[in-house]
């Protein structure tokens, strides 16, 4: 076999278009690694709801929170029923949501639909690792709210002690930030239920109840009774599948991501290849010699081809590399089923490991194969007189 | 050993062609090289020197005739076992040296080791062996480009022999050299045939360096025109 330190050392003395190559395929990449790192956070934030004993209670015929409710006195009886979970300080998992989208205005000036949450105390519980993580939690029936850690960068007045303002009648102190562990509570402000009631004059309807069973019979009974009970006649959800029908967006955006960086792959293919065509013609002497001494078509193959690999792996490692300070990065979408805003976080997951493997491999190979097969059919003889 | 035929060609053509045309480049040559020769070939450009060699070394291939070397009859082989062939038999010596720019001194003779089965260390050994028979010890991290002419003619004779073939082809070795320095790889090349009994197929324009050989030949328009022994050619110089 040619040793590895031919490929490597040719690749250093022609360090300037190594180094092009290298910076084009990293580039390439590291934007598809964005783009499925953010599909993978989307994703993330629609399935991570927490636990599978998990259910959210609609009104039947509602695909979604925001589109109607039922009256509170069902989610009363609701909240009564055995079989509910209790967390650590006895208080059952089960909470009344009442949610408002009203209109926000960014940093930047422009508008948009945000998610306004009245919520119950068990709400928190209800989420996978809901944390304040900056200032307080609000208190009851003071006009206070918290608001997502990423939201609140982005929204004017929705940094702590500042005012979330949608009109006279609704108004929110912001007094702390909360995360939640990446699930869809992130793209969301947070207020006591009895506070968005009272604003938006709404009391006596609730937009959904969400319930933990404490086992898995309670959930099928719970569920069973929920939707089949006369007293009820409503959709009791699993969270998960409730998230799944919003998942539409991501649906979307790995399409286009993934149509995008074919489209990329094949661009970095060429490059790599042109890089590689300019090698062999460069070396046509050596691999002559090579062949002449007694190396087969096959261990030149392998050179070159290796050669390509390597030059696409440092693009790639490069590419990956890059993608270690996005892990802040957060971007915003619309929830394509009620507009409101959905903030995303990107998230370094197997979606993103795998996309940049499979890119680097198919920029190396494919982009090596004619190269190296131009090298593999060079005549010996002529490859010798050439000078 | 000397008269044992150890490269024998019968009736051997050799055709190029180029569109619609054929070439003839060499014309129903019969050659015999004893074994331990040190041949040198002659001639004008063109006349198919290098064509004639490629076809000894095993890398291009008669269009009719037989190439024995070694008893082996070439055309009989597949590619892939005249490659095979080529490493265990031939060492090749160029007139541009041909080194591998990015490998050093010892790695480029260690090169065609890598195709053997030999041991790390083994390898090491021989390379060592071959580059102090060049007389290039101490200069192994060297990589060409630090190099003189001369000392990368070395480096590729030293590459030659480092698996111990059985022939030595060289085209033009000094063609690119100095006189000086040209006079130091052929007494290199002399003592190879002298010492260690390498059989040598020079191909040369400089009749001065054909005189270290112990057979001339000259080809022209692809044909032998004359097989003059050493003695003869020089009693017959000095008598003009
Ligand atoms: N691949 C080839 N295709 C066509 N003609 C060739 C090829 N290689 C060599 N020739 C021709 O064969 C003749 C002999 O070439 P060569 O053996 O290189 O001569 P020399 O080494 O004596 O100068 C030349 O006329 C050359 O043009
Ligand atoms: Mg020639």
């Amino acid at each position: 076999m040619i040793p590895l330190k031919y490929n490597v050392r040719n690749l250093r003395v022609r360090w300037k278009t190594t180094l092009m190559t290298v910076l084009g395929t990293g580039l390439v990449v590291w934007s598809s690694c964005i783009l499925f790192g953010l599909v993978e956070g989307l994703e993330h934030s629609l399935k991570v709801s927490g636990d599978p004993l998990d259910l959210i209670i609609l009104r039947k015929g509602s695909s979604s929170e925001t589109t109607g409710g039922f009256i509170t006195a069902t989610a009363d009886e609701i909240l009564n029923l055995s079989g509910i979970a209790r967390d650590a300080s006895g208080q059952a998992l089960a909470a009344k949501e009442l949610l408002n989208i009203p209109i926000a205005t960014r940093t930047d000036g422009s508008t948009t639909n945000i998610i306004i949450r009245g919520v119950q105390p068990a709400s928190r519980g209800l989420r996978p690792d809901f944390k304040i993580v900056a200032g307080r939690d609000f208190e009851l029936g003071k006009g206070e709210c918290i608001v997502s850690r990423s939201l609140s960068r982005r929204f004017r007045g929705a940094e702590i002690g500042g005012l979330l303002y949608f009109g006279e009648k609704e108004q929110y102190r912001v007094v702390g930030l909360f995360t939640a562990g990446g699930s869809a509570a992130e793209s969301e402000v947070w207020c006591d239920l009895k506070d968005l009631e009272h604003n938006t004059g709404r009391d006596g309807s609730v937009s959904c109840v969400q319930l933990r069973a404490a086992s898995s019979p309670d959930y099928n009974r719970l569920q069973q009774t929920l939707n089949d009970d006369p007293r009820f006649k409503l959709a009791a959800i699993p969270e998960s599948v409730y998230f799944e029908s919003q998942s539409r967006s991501s649906l979307f955006l790995k399409a286009a991501g993934t149509m995008i960086a074919i489209l990329l792959t094949l661009g970095a293919m060429f490059s790599a290849a042109n890089t590689m065509f300019a090698a062999v013609s460069a070396r046509t002497r050596e691999i002559g010699t090579m062949r002449a001494i007694g190396f087969s078509q096959f261990d030149i193959l392998i050179s070159f081809m290796g050669e390509s690999l390597i030059l696409c792996l440092m693009g790639g490692a490069l590419g990956l590399l890059a993608t270690i300070p996005l892990n802040a990065l957060t971007y915003e979408t619309s929830n394509l089923s009620n507009f409101a805003s959905v903030s995303v976080s990107f998230r370094f997951g197997p979606l993103v490991a795998g996309v940049a493997i499979a890119m680097t491999l198919a920029m190396g190979l494919f982009g090596g194969m004619f190269p190296a097969l131009r090298a593999v059919r060079l005549d010996v003889i002529s490859a010798l007189r050439e000078l | 050993m000397q008269g044992i035929p150890s490269i024998q060609l019968r009736g051997v053509d050799k055709d190029y062609r180029r569109d619609e045309f054929t070439i003839p480049v060499l014309v129903g040559l019969d050659l015999t090289v004893p074994e331990g020769e040190f041949l040198a070939l002659m001639g004008p450009s063109g006349s198919g020197k290098t064509t004639l060699l490629n076809l000894i070394a095993g890398l291009d291939r008669a269009t009719s005739g037989e190439v024995l070397v070694h008893g082996q009859d070439l055309g009989l082989l597949s590619e892939s076992e005249i490659t095979r062939w080529r490493a265990d038999n031939v060492g090749f010596i160029f007139q541009t040296y041909n080194l591998i720019p990015v490998l050093t001194a010892f790695e480029n003779v260690e090169l065609p080791l890598l195709l053997t089965k030999l041991s790390k260390r083994t390898r090491r050994q021989n390379v060592a062996t071959a580059l102090k028979i060049v007389g290039l010890e101490g200069r192994e991290h060297h990589y060409p480009r630090q190099l003189s002419g001369g000392q990368e003619q070395r480096v590729a004779i030293a590459r030659a022999i480092v698996t111990d073939p059985y022939l030595l082809v060289a085209d033009e070795p000094t063609g690119d050299l100095d006189r000086g320095t040209a006079t130091e790889i052929l007494e290199l090349l002399e003592q190879l045939n002298r010492e260690f009994q390498k059989t040598i197929v020079m191909v040369t324009h400089d009749p001065l360096a054909a005189e270290r050989a112990s057979r001339i030949l000259h080809l022209d328009k692809g044909r032998l025109v004359d097989d003059i022994l050493q003695g003869a050619r020089v009693s017959a110089a000095s008598a003009s």
